[in-house]
């Protein structure tokens, strides 16, 4: 199989995981307990919270609390950052973030949201317009999980806050974190990361916060993670993404150069054969390719593919119930290029001749099911 | 005194000399349906009593036996001894807290020193003693307690009745092939045939891959919902694929719907005939959709010889929805799922297609060769 849905998820990094499993399964103890073994496992995650923070942030000026994944993450920023007045985000955010703010409204916040550009990039103008005195939080993807079109998430924390100082800026990073180089940039409030994208585990993620922020608690129990998302504390989950994070920090330049090459050779056979309509941009994340086959059912292409030994993805998997990607319509494009939206989604793991054969394959099955339905 | 569950059967009786066989293939039933579950099923006169279950098992031996057709009626009641006192003794464990009661006496052991009025009147009297919450009345009480006095020193006592099925036992009315297809109609379909004691088989048609898995999925649990009161159900699964794109790239494309009908047809026949099947069931209601009208039900007959049954006819789309909830696979057909014959669906189908013309088109197609390659696709599974 070769696996190019590394956006969805990625498989397991196998080191990480027999480590923290090890670990978990000799450290059982409930790290709040109050005996050697709860000290112990307590002290093995602050040590995963430090590697996962000293990743991407200072611990001087950040901290960073575990959660169950991305999407708690960013509804713990929604709820927590946005209450009052209006919110604003993009409509190129992932539904964890966009349906929060839709549910924001019953909850008395105006939700605002800014148009994306064709490439699903924010245009920092159009979304400055929307903020104003009474705008409270605004959330900007880092990199658009659907075209891979990056936003410089820096300089439009810089830009909401001469605007309006008091804003809280949150950017969701689950298809940022472990994949551009890089430190959070210091106009950033709060920052959402997802462990199962980086060889992590389902269900973990982390909301980190730059320090002094103070935000209410997300879930009401035993005062874990500084009271903020109490419950016992995912500790398999947690060393596994600490482990897979470390080793994925270690070699991202390098692997960031190398999966740019497989995707700008994989972008180059897929225009060229004249099935495809690449969607996503070319300075954009090299971790995601999205194309369309117009005319054809992305989906139908997608079983024909696995069942060619390619895996790969129809818009966010998280929203594939529904018949079009939301984001990618956001982008202006007509219904049949929608229909044949297919995303490739690589991995430090890809090699550079499976992802080559791929292309072949998609290619050939394109052709095949296009002249089938003419 | 033990904690029985009474089964009174419908029409059954109404069975001259065949009545034997209908009551062994009906306990048959029973059984099956009673299967994992400790217990004891004993006939008496006009009616079946389950005993010996674990009682906390009562309910679940309640619902299963709910759902088994030729079942008019069921109670969860009592079996005990025929004096007063043993019978006092199990109708204050069936008794109503508060309002108005009778007692309804039946009285089949005809030497019992007491009529049935008497022991009505009796028990009624001690009720009240114990309870004085309670008052009588007799023409329109809120609960009423049912003591049946039966042969050899045995009483059953009840508080309630709950519907069955009606119907009668599946398997005494020959074998058939439903065409489900993972939409509302056609489990209700294959509901009111078996009600009628048809076995039922299932044939599913998929297109994979234009159709996904999950459409597969949904057609398994609808069919172990139906499996519930049908007994073992096998489920066929046969790809149209090819027979669709060979469709749409041969023939007229309003009569795509109509053509791929035809293929179902052909090829439910085949498996219906191959396992001595005797009949085709599908979920068709007269004008529903493009393919459900004279005409296109008559160009999808005009391929088969086995008669097809349509229950669900003369039925609005409410009435099968209602029909679907009660019998439970509502929630699940209304799951989004994609139906193979919307994949290449045309703009306008035609709704009046005449028999000629279909022929005409279909000419353009190498039908047994498709037929064969769609058959040979063919997956069965067993839901238990």
């Amino acid at each position: 199989m070769i696996y190019l849905d590394n956006a969805a998820t990625t498989r397991p990094d196998g080191q990480a995981l027999s480590r923290a499993a090890e670990e978990a399964f000799q450290h059982y103890f409930n790290p709040s307990a109050r005996y050697g073994g709860g000290f112990l496992v307590h002290r093995l995650i602050e040590e995963a919270r430090s590697r996962l923070l000293a990743s991407v942030a200072s611990a001087e000026n950040y901290e960073l609390e575990f959660t169950s994944g991305g999407t708690e993450a960013d509804n713990h920023a929604v709820f927590s950052g946005a209450r009052r007045g209006n919110a604003v985000t993009s409509a190129g955010e992932h539904s964890a973030v966009y349906e929060s703010f839709v549910a924001l409204r019953g909850r008395g916040v105006e939700p605002r949201f800014a148009p994306v550009r064709r490439d699903g990039s924010v245009d920092p103008e159009r979304l400055l317009s929307l903020v104003d005195e009474k705008t409270t939080f605004v959330s900007v993807v880092h990199v658009n999980n659907e075209t891979g079109a990056i936003n410089e998430i820096g300089a439009l924390a810089q830009a909401v806050k001469e605007k309006n100082p008091r804003c809280v800026f949150h950017s969701d990073g689950v298809q940022a974190f472990g994949k551009l180089p890089g430190k959070i940039p210091p106009a950033v409030d709060l920052y959402s990361v997802s462990a199962h994208k980086i060889g992590g585990l389902k269900g973990t993620g982390a909301l980190i916060r730059r320090k002094g922020l103070a935000l209410p608690p997300y879930l009401f129990g035993g005062g874990q993670e500084g009271g903020l998302r109490s419950g016992t504390e995912n500790v398999l989950g947690i060393l596994a993404f600490s482990y897979a994070a470390e080793r994925k920090f270690g070699a991202i330049q390098g692997d960031h150069v190398r999966v740019d090459g497989i995707a700008r050779r994989t972008r180059a056979r897929l225009e060229e054969s004249g099935l495809f309509a690449v969607l996503s941009p070319e300075n954009g994340s090299p971790y995601i390719l999205t194309v369309a086959c117009e005319g054809v059912r992305g989906e139908v292409l997608q079983r024909m593919l696995y069942d060619r030994g390619v895996a790969v993805g129809t818009g966010s998997a998280c929203s594939s119930k529904k018949p079009h990607s939301r984001i990618i319509e956001a982008c202006g494009y007509k219904k049949s290029v929608l229909d044949g939206v297919l995303r490739l989604s690589f991995s430090p793991e890809t090699a550079e001749d499976e992802a080559a054969e791929a292309a072949e394959i998609l290619c050939n099955t394109a052709k095949e099911l296009k002249e089938k339905l003419s | 005194m033990e904690k029985v569950v009474i089964i009174r059967y419908a029409e059954i009786h109404l069975k001259g000399k065949n009545r034997g066989y209908f009551e062994r293939v009906f306990a048959m039933n029973l059984e099956r349906s009673l299967k994992g579950v400790r217990h004891e099923l004993h006939r008496t006169s006009g009616r079946w009593l389950v005993a010996k279950f674990p009682e906390e098992q009562a309910e679940d031996v309640a619902r299963r036996v709910s759902k088994v057709f030729g079942v008019h009626s069921y109670s969860l009641g009592y079996e005990t001894g025929s004096t007063l006192e043993e019978i006092y003794e199990a109708v204050r464990l069936v008794a109503p807290k508060s309002g108005t009661f009778k007692v309804e006496t039946h009285r089949g052991y005809k030497q019992y020193p007491l009529n049935s009025m008497e022991i009505s009147a009796e028990i009624g009297a001690r009720m009240l003693e114990d309870n004085p919450a309670l008052t009588v009345d007799v023409h329109t009480p809120a609960h009423t307690v049912y003591v049946d006095v039966r042969q050899n020193g045995v009483a059953l006592v009840f508080g309630s009745y709950g519907a069955g099925p009606g119907g009668m036992p599946v398997g005494t009315a020959g074998e058939g092939l439903l065409l489900i297809s993972g939409g509302i109609d056609s489990p209700v379909a294959g509901y009111m045939m078996a009600k009628r004691g048809l076995v039922v088989e299932l044939l599913h048609f998929h297109s994979y891959p234009y159709t996904n898995e999950g459409a597969k999925e949904k057609v398994v649990a609808l069919s172990k919902i139906l499996s519930a009161y049908t007994g073992v159900v096998r489920l066929t699964t046969v790809s149209v694929t090819h027979i669709q794109e060979e469709i749409h790239k041969k023939c007229a494309a309003e009569l795509n719907v109509t053509l791929l009908r035809r293929f179902m047809f052909r090829i439910a026949e085949r498996i219906a005939k191959a396992r001595g099947l005797s009949c085709l069931v599908t979920g068709e209601s007269l004008g529903q959709v493009a393919s459900q009208t004279m005409e296109g039900l008559t160009s999808s007959n005009a391929v088969v010889t086995l008669p097809v049954l349509r229950p669900l006819i003369g039925f609005d789309k409410e009435e099968i929805i209602e029909r679907a909830k009660k019998m439970g696979t509502y929630e699940t057909s209304i799951l989004p799922y994609e139906d193979c014959c919307t994949v290449f669906l045309p703009e306008f189908p035609a709704t009046r297609p005449k028999l000629e013309r279909i022929e005409r088109e279909e000419g353009a197609l190498d039908v047994e060769a498709l037929i064969a390659e769609s058959l040979a696709t063919a997956e069965t599974v067993r839901l238990d």
